[in-house]
């Protein structure tokens, strides 16, 4: 709005010329391009949330999410179980997922010589790769029946998922805890050598807690792909619908039931399933918002 | 404790927990590979039409219906990831919007890929009638890929340096000219090692294509309406209701193809990164 423009006309020529300018056409179209993603999630929900609607409305807030009766035959339809099977297979893989992956980020960023780590960070790069009924397959044919002899169990259930999932998770969390290592400056580890530090004191008191919102993150992202996994949990975590509290106990989570059902469901139990569906919608959502949250914390201290 | 004794301790650990890493991905591979391999080479099984009852059936509809697949879906998604990518390398400011796509991308991200098979299933199978179809699967998997492919192609435009962008500017061309002819030819090698990661993940993906492609067929598919069945989403229905006798060798073979399917494709990603990295040391 130029004051030499003259008042509503010149406005309206100043727009004239925006709308044959190609530029502007060219990154409106851009704009679009970007704005799917915008898009994408909110259709998404919408369509998630439209199709659990009918659970919802029939089965009632509380006896949907908060309970543990979980039977499509006589219209239970609890899905507390599967979260806690959710959960459960997720906490556990962090448990032995997490130090397993920052050690092997540690162990190239501070240990390695450098053409084994090359060696190794070409590896897990092949390793996050590996589609997930691949390791599945490599679960249920291997790792099943080894913990079946070894536990004197049937070897599906949650300690096999748990491993599953531990191979699942572990080239997000090393991957992305080497990155964090990486980007520390290098006079914090100089200097903490420089003072006389041996490694694992540099490592144990400058670099760890440098690179603590980074190697939380990593974990976070972790725990996102532990809980959105289906496949290869699927084939191992023996798919029984109680809810367990044994490390050995069979059970599902929210992904193995959506997957196992889906097929033959129809009506409220079909809308049951989106309605899991939707929880791990806004879980995802969820774990973005705890991350932004840990990122902005970081900022003020660097 | 002294700190020496410490110090050499924790070494030996981080040793032991790299080597735990390595260990584990090289039992996977070799078990996969030592119990399907033979099979997945033969060529009756490789090119052989699979059996609804019978023992002896092969994938080639299912090989035919993967790379179908990833040919579809990158059509659809490499057009738009590229014009979001300059978007948001060559015009998006700091602010508001440009936070809520990022937000959006990352949700997008971390959303675990069987909500995308449902949503696929709800709006194109369902609310669309498309049925199973790869069409349905293709657009399923682009948004689902969006993300990693966006984020690719942004840092290929990104690498192109500013000295090019204002010599162009400098002649005199637009914004968009200098974009055309300038920006997108040099970023071009980036942009193409930048799919072959998402290539490698449509290829491995199950969860997504199951309930929005179809799980099983015996012809292979033509039109991209037709029901058809990838590979990974047949293993794990082949695996989950084993309807023929040798279901087992099946699955074997199938997985260790996959597996074989992803190296090559990875290798390829590998390769092409470097030598574009080359030539930009070169150029």
């Amino acid at each position: 709005m130029s004051a030499r423009g003259g008042g509503a006309a010149g406005v309206l020529r100043a727009k004239a010329a925006a709308f044959a300018d190609r530029e502007y056409w060219v990154r409106l179209v851009m704009f679009a391009c970007a704005a799917i993603s915008i898009l994408a999630i909110l259709v998404i929900f919408v369509f998630i949330f439209r199709e659990s609607l009918p659970a919802i409305r029939d089965v009632g807030i509380g006896n949907l999410f908060f309970s543990t009766n979980y039977n499509p035959q006589t219209g239970h339809y609890g899905m507390l179980g599967f979260i806690w099977g959710t959960l459960l297979t997720t906490f556990g893989a962090m448990v032995l997922g997490a130090p397993l992956g920052i050690g092997t980020a540690i162990f190239l960023d501070q240990i390695a010589p450098e053409r084994t780590a090359r060696v190794v960070r070409r590896g897990i790069e092949l390793l996050a790769g590996i589609p997930s009924v691949v390791i599945g397959w490599f679960g249920l044919i291997l790792l099943v029946p080894f913990l079946a002899r070894v536990t004197g169990t049937a070897g599906y259930g949650v300690f096999a998922a748990v491993l599953v999932l531990v191979v699942m998770a572990l080239p997000t969390i090393t991957t992305l805890s080497a990155e964090t290592l990486k980007s520390l400056p290098p006079e914090l580890e100089e200097a903490s050598v420089a003072m006389g530090a041996t490694r694992w004191q540099t490592i144990y008191k400058v670099l760890l807690p440098s690179a603590r919102e980074g190697l939380l993150i990593a974990v976070i992202l972790g725990m996102g792909r532990a809980i959105g996994e289906t496949m290869a949990v699927q084939m191992v975590i023996g798919n029984s619908r109680g809810i367990t509290f044994s490390l050995f106990g069979r059970t599902s989570t929210l992904t193995t039931r959506m997957v196992t059902e889906m097929a033959e469901a129809s009506g409220v139990h079909r809308s049951a399933l989106f309605a899991m569906a939707l929880v791990l919608l806004l879980l995802a959502v969820l774990l973005i918002l705890v991350i932004r949250f840990v990122s902005r914390e970081r900022k003020p201290a660097a | 404790m002294n700190a020496k004794r410490a110090d050499r301790i924790a070494t030996w650990v981080f040793w032991v927990l790299g080597s735990i890493t390595v260990g584990i991905l090289a039992f996977i591979i070799l078990e996969v590979l030592g119990r399907g391999l033979t099979t997945a080479l033969n060529p009756r099984f490789l090119f052989g039409k699979p059996e609804a009852m019978t023992a002896g059936g092969g994938i080639f509809p299912m090989i035919v219906s993967t790379l179908y697949l990833v040919v579809l879906t990158i059509i659809i998604a490499l057009p738009i990831s590229v014009g979001a990518a300059i978007y948001m390398a060559e015009f998006a400011r700091k602010g508001r919007l440009n936070n809520l796509i990022r937000f959006c991308l990352d949700s997008l991200a971390t959303l675990p890929s069987i909500v995308f098979g449902l949503f696929g299933l709800a709006l194109f199978v369902t609310a669309f009638h498309w049925s199973y179809c790869l069409m349905a699967g293709a657009f399923t998997l682009a948004i689902l890929n969006l993300p990693i492919l966006l984020r690719s192609t942004e840092e290929a435009i990104k690498l192109v340096p500013d000295t090019y962008r204002e010599a162009s500017m400098s002649l005199g061309a637009s914004r968009w000219t200098t974009i055309r002819q300038i920006v997108i030819p040099s970023a071009m090698p980036g942009i193409i090692t930048a799919t072959i990661l998402p290539i490698g993940r449509i290829v491995g993906e199950s969860a997504a294509i199951i309930y929005t492609v179809g799980v099983f067929i015996r012809n292979v598919p033509v039109n991209p309406f037709d029901t058809a069945a990838p590979l990974a989403g047949y293993i794990w229905a082949t695996q989950a209701e084993p309807g023929v006798p040798d279901w087992k060798s099946i699955v074997n073979g199938g997985a260790a193809l996959l597996l074989i399917m992803v190296f090559v494709i990875y290798f390829l990603a590998r390769w092409a990164g470097n030598r574009y990295q080359k030539k930009k040391l070169l150029g």
